[in-house]
């Protein structure tokens, strides 16, 4: 591990953006937007650091970005994905998220919105960014962005285990959890049921008196000990994910696949039954039933097969391969990536990307090579020489 | 006193209407990632050896030792809930007057120096451990009751009133019950879950439970600190320092489903420890079409 340092300071910011649309009476919760922030107390630039699929701006992962980054000098801001909930119903402009333009320009008014309102005493000398996963992908379509609007004047950006093609990245992630859960949500059933019989039996071992969070932790980790039940852990964290977006969006499009246009559920009903039900869809039915019909409505010339084609990183393949400061670090076993796609990537950037041979989807962050590696990058000294 | 709690709770609902500007900026607590990956090693570390010495001890007493659960032995998925519309909106009243009052408050006393807020962490503690003592009897478990009668002897004399946590640095560390477990080990069914107002998740056992604790101390009245006005501003302080000392905010990842995941995982946890506590009992099974909890 990367040493990291003794504290960090830490604000919450909540946002009330203007363009929000109306919120539905079941999601109350998410009508601001909310951002976190350690501020450095003299000038120093400023690193945003963007959450990965359908996952908030406090993430494990990016407590481990911040430390890294914060004890570097960095101001440190960190947001949520744009297929977060809270994001979708305090900072879309769609309610429908997945659409890698669209959600990247909602990301990059909020991110406007946000440094605009920075009390005073926050002196920002850059701006970068960094996105792990999903926030990768959108990282770099902020700063193409960027690049034609002038608003932030982002300087550098790293992706961390990006995507190429948002759809195919999906799609393996739907191969998974048929392959390690099984089938719809009677397989969930069955690894639930295992899990909790492994919990029990590490409880009734142990001497505790009280299941707390220490436990928990270590007892999931101790179940998890195979390749397959991790490949399970990862299919099923990404599915309850989906299953947020894709409720979110049948609310907002009104494409009554699971809750009723006309009659929108109310905060006193019960949700499990729409849970249920969508823990079984993988993201083709997401994307045929609401995401399609939705885009499809509003851009007549689009099709099907045009909406998945706008969903590649290479979109911005002329930035990606011209513009010194796009930076990338993956790795060889990463399971979003196929090898067309990670050798796509080599080419595009040349060596602005390093690929370490081992850690798969995202667990070489935090390693002393990566920070070093993303640290030199954020700052222009990368590739370093000769050593 | 009464009145200068709810003068309190007041004054913070009129300041959280008038935040109104675009950003509205909430200090946290500092992270310790340093110091907080060094306690996630040694944890993992513990829990390794925990393991190990247990497997070693069940593989020398084979014979007494419970059968193991298989996954036909878990609770279905769903939870048995009759109550769901009440709880739900006592679930968004929780979570309102947490984000509106409580979470401000314990942020401000999060400011107050860490010895203070200490001492009165180990001074309610203390107080809780009348009760874990009476119940840990009730529960005929008089190994763990003497533990906490020799915690509170200690902490309440060579502690100064139990200020100081002098028993846990002695290798006593607390293990608090309470009368909901105490139903438990007699053998008391969860029943439906219950959301029960500003303490949260529950089940009806587990409330009653809640309930005996609090007539329990009302009834001993230590030092005459339950009864009258200055029960008032002990609780609220009471309710501040635990508030401060969990570390949980509601929608914090912004799932609609959040309701259904805390209900899961509540009535999970308390199974998991009601099988703990009926260790030598037998398993009992549970039919499929019964929820959790019934």
């Amino acid at each position: 591990m990367a040493s990291l340092p003794a504290k960090v300071p830490l604000s919450e910011i909540n946002a009330e953006l203007p363009w929000r649309l109306a919120v539905p009476q079941v999601l109350w919760f998410d009508a601001k937007l909310r951002v976190w922030l350690s501020a450095q107390d003299k000038p120093a630039p400023l690193a945003i650091v963007i959450s990965g699929t359908g996952s908030d701006g406090n993430t494990q992962t990016i407590s481990t970005l911040r430390a890294a980054l914060y004890g570097a000098g960095y101001h440190v801001l960190t947001m949520p994905s744009p297929t977060s909930p809270a994001f979708i119903v305090s900072a879309s402009s769609t309610g429908v998220a997945g659409d890698l333009m669209r959600d990247g320009k909602d990301l990059y008014a909020a991110m406007q919105e946000i440094v605009a309102h920075l009390p005073r005493k926050v002196r920002i000398t850059d701006i970068d960014l960094v996105g792990y996963s999903l926030g990768g992908a959108h990282a770099a379509i902020v700063k193409s962005i960027d690049a034609t609007e002038h608003k932030l004047k982002i300087h550098r950006v790293v992706m961390i285990n990006p995507p190429v093609s948002l759809f195919s990245s999906v799609g393996r992630l739907d191969r998974l959890f048929a392959a390690a859960i099984g089938p719809g949500d009677q397989a969930v059933e069955l690894l639930y049921r295992r899990l909790y019989a492994q919990i029990a039996n590490l409880y009734r071992a142990s001497d505790r008196l009280e299941l707390d969070e220490n436990f928990l932790l270590s007892a999931g980790a101790a179940t998890l000990k195979t390749d397959a039940e991790f490949s399970a852990a990862i299919a099923l964290t990404f599915r309850l994910q989906l299953v947020d977006m894709f409720f979110i969006g049948d609310l907002y499009a009104k494409t009554g696949v699971v809750t009723d246009p006309a009659h929108p559920p109310k905060v006193s009903d019960s949700l499990e039954g729409i849970q249920r039900d969508l823990r079984a869809k993988p993201f083709a039915d997401y994307f045929t039933r609401v995401f399609a019909p939705y885009y499809l409505k509003r851009r007549p010339d689009a099709t099907s097969a045009s909406l998945i084609a706008s969903n590649r990183l290479d979109i911005i393949s002329d930035v990606l391969r011209d513009d010194g400061d796009y930076y990338a670090q993956t790795t060889s076993n990463d399971l979003i990536l196929n090898r067309s796609e990670l050798t796509w990537l080599q080419e595009t950037l040349g060596p602005r990307i390093v690929v370490y041979d081992h850690g798969g989807h995202l667990g070489e962050i935090g390693e002393r090579q990566q920070v070093a590696d993303m640290l030199d990058m954020l700052s222009g000294s990368w590739p370093r020489s000769a050593q | 006193m009464k009145a200068a709690v709810l003068a309190g709770l007041l004054a913070a609902l009129l300041l959280d209407g008038c935040a109104s500007q675009v950003l509205s900026i909430r200090t946290v607590p500092d992270q310790t990632p340093a110091a907080d990956n060094a306690a996630a090693a040694a944890n993992a570390a513990a829990f390794a050896d925990a393991v190990a010495a247990e497997s070693a001890n069940s593989a020398a007493e084979a014979q007494d030792a419970p059968p193991l659960l298989t996954p036909a032995d878990a609770p279905p998925m769903y939870t048995y809930d009759p109550w769901e519309r009440l709880n739900r909106f006592t679930y968004r009243f929780n979570a309102r007057f947490d984000e509106a009052i409580f979470l401000p408050v314990a942020d401000t006393y999060r400011r107050a120096p860490r010895p203070i807020r200490a001492g009165i962490h180990n001074f309610f503690g203390n107080l809780a451990e009348i009760d874990s003592v009476i119940n840990y009897t009730l529960q005929w478990r008089l190994k763990y009751g003497c533990r906490s009668l020799s915690r509170l002897a200690i902490n309440s004399t060579i502690g100064i009133g139990g200020l100081f946590d002098v028993a846990t640095k002695l290798k006593l560390p607390g293990t608090p019950t309470g009368f909901a477990t105490t139903l438990a080990k007699w053998g008391m069914h969860p029943g439906p879950y219950l959301v029960i107002p500003l303490l949260g998740p529950s089940t009806l056992r587990d409330g009653v439970g809640f309930l005996g604790d609090y007539g329990a101390e009302y009834g001993i009245n230590v030092a005459g600190l339950y009864r009258g006005d200055v029960s008032w501003g002990l609780g609220t302080v009471n309710a501040i320092d635990q508030r401060a000392n969990i570390n949980f905010r509601y929608y914090s990842g912004g799932s609609p489903f959040e309701y259904e995941t805390i209900r899961f995982l509540y009535v999970r946890r308390r199974l998991i420890e009601d099988e703990g506590l009926h260790l030598k009992e037998p398993v009992k099974k549970t039919a499929d079409e019964v929820p959790a909890g019934k």
